[in-house]
């Protein structure tokens, strides 16, 4: 199930926040519909690494090439970020707008799809997350989990190749956990590429073709969820005793 | 059933009482308002265009106080930080008196006679000054506004492939109108007000015709008491439309 060429391809990426040197030689392939979760302790630069893929941070070194195009020689990253979906934290719907119109401004103007059309897409997708009654509703109006799915759905609106997902279920309580990774889960069934940094480890297992773990700016280990969950590395079976405390 | 904005009854009373003050005693009063008509036209006109003016003139301020780049920000900032550290009555005349010297020289310099024989012409000056002093001010009300709009919604807009100036328009401008609302409605007042200064440099607004028809009849207390309330009225009225604003923009929040 080997494709060829990954879709992304991370080399040696560096990236430094100030003094403080978040990524340190970071190298990562992702293959079309391989499912990663990323995970690692606070500060370990998971978060930047994921925001480097679409260059919501710049890297100070390296390179990364997504869907074959180089994103430090890209002509337009506005281009190939139509192509990439990201999933935030804390939602970030846009407050002013209705669901509705969160899922069609970026197929409008970005798209330049006609209304009808993006509207269907955007009817379409409220259904697929679930909430199709919601459509006039404002983010306000929402809870957390039915944000975060409207969040879903909007990057899905504009048909990329790839999700990010940066601690999606972090700003959730827990009764609405479960209703963001079923979408999350589906997705994956369908073959969508992701790369999800999260400590869910239920999603992890069932969901994810490859685990990795960072800390300190670095991979320390990368493997199938059997395996890294039962890794015998120092560094994972730390971290890991604290995530799962039980 | 619909609340009357309770405030809509100061604008009535103020109304009420020059329309009293008119028919009980046209004499000075009606003589007054009719000397003052045109007076009351310059004034809005000033207003209303240095104002419309102000919005665009602030909006490039603004992001430009917010640029990257070194060059727009520099240049936003030191035109922020120069004009509003000068006394606006100071630039009137400066634009009045020295501005068309300025031209003058330069069109003699560069051999242009058009230039050379440049002419102030009061009310363009007068709009000139208040956009130029208005704008920083404006500026600053615009970039408080867009820093107010969390970091997220610019990160969301443009992980979707927006420009930033796409996002600026559908995105962030949107939300952050509505937040400068209140402080830009007071920009508008305080304006419609300062507008006033115009009267030294022979614009004739509603205060220099207060003035002149003082000249002539000496009467203080019934011109400067008429002056007063039609002021009054224009920036009473200016407020309710602000509050009607405020209340047709506001979301579901």
């Amino acid at each position: 199930m080997s494709s060829p060429e990954p879709i992304i391809h991370i080399e040696d990426v560096h990236k430094h926040f100030g003094r403080v040197h978040a990524l340190r030689g970071v190298s990562l392939d992702v293959r079309k519909g391989e499912v990663v979760v990323v995970i690692g302790p606070s500060g370990s630069g998971k978060s930047t690494l994921l925001r480097c893929i679409n260059r919501l941070e710049e890297y100070d070194a390296g390179r990364i090439v997504v869907d074959g195009v180089a994103l430090d020689e890209a002509q337009s990253i506005n281009t190939t970020r139509q192509e990439i979906g990201m999933v935030f934290q804390s939602f970030n719907l846009f407050a002013h707008l209705t669901a509705m119109e969160n899922l069609t401004l970026a197929q409008r103007v970005v798209r330049k799809r006609p209304k009808e059309e993006a509207r269907r897409t955007a009817l379409d997708l409220l259904a697929k997350v679930g909430i199709p009654d919601k459509a006039s509703a404002h983010p306000i109006q929402l809870s957390g989990g039915q944000q975060q799915r409207i969040a879903i759905a909007r990057a899905l609106a504009m048909n990329p190749k790839i999700m990010l997902f940066d601690e999606p279920t972090s700003a959730l309580d827990p009764e609405m956990i479960k209703e963001v990774l079923d979408v999350m889960l589906s997705l994956a069934r369908e073959g969508m590429t992701m790369v999800v940094v999260s400590h869910e480890m239920g999603f992890a297992r069932a969901a994810a073709d490859r685990m990795i773990l960072m800390d300190e700016g670095e991979i320390i280990e990368e493997a199938t969820p059997e395996k890294l969950l039962a890794s015998t590395h120092e560094r994972t079976k730390l971290f890991l005793s604290k995530v799962l405390h039980m | 059933m619909r609340r009357i904005d309770p405030w809509w009854g100061l604008v009535a009373l103020v109304v009420v009482l020059i329309v009293v003050l008119v028919t009980v005693s046209a004499d000075p009063f009606r003589n007054i308002l009719l000397f003052v008509r045109d007076g009351i036209a310059v004034t809005v006109l000033i207003t209303v265009a240095a104002f419309v003016l102000v919005l665009v003139l602030g909006l490039f301020g603004g992001l430009g106080r917010l640029s990257r780049s070194r060059f727009i920000y520099t240049a936003a900032t030191f035109y922020v930080e120069v004009v509003r550290g000068i006394p606006l009555l100071v630039q009137l005349i400066w634009w009045y008196f020295a501005f068309p010297v300025v031209i003058q020289q330069t069109g003699r310099w560069l051999g242009i006679s058009a230039l050379e024989n440049y002419q102030a012409n009061a009310v363009f000056t007068a709009i000139l000054a208040m956009t130029v002093c208005y704008g920083a001010y404006m500026s600053e009300i615009y970039r408080a506004g867009i820093q107010s709009i969390p970091r997220g919604q610019m990160e969301a807009a443009r992980s979707l492939g927006m420009t930033y100036f796409q996002a600026m328009r559908h995105v962030i401008l949107p939300q952050a109108v509505r937040i400068v609302l209140p402080p830009v409605g007071n920009e508008f007042i305080a304006l419609l007000k300062d507008s006033s200064l115009v009267s030294v440099v022979a614009v004739s607004d509603l205060t220099r015709r207060g003035r002149e028809f003082m000249a002539t009849h000496f009467n203080p207390i019934e011109v400067w008491t008429m002056v007063a309330l039609l002021y009054l009225v224009m920036t009473l009225l200016s407020g309710r439309g602000v509050a009607w604003l405020e209340k047709r923009t506001r979301f579901e929040r």
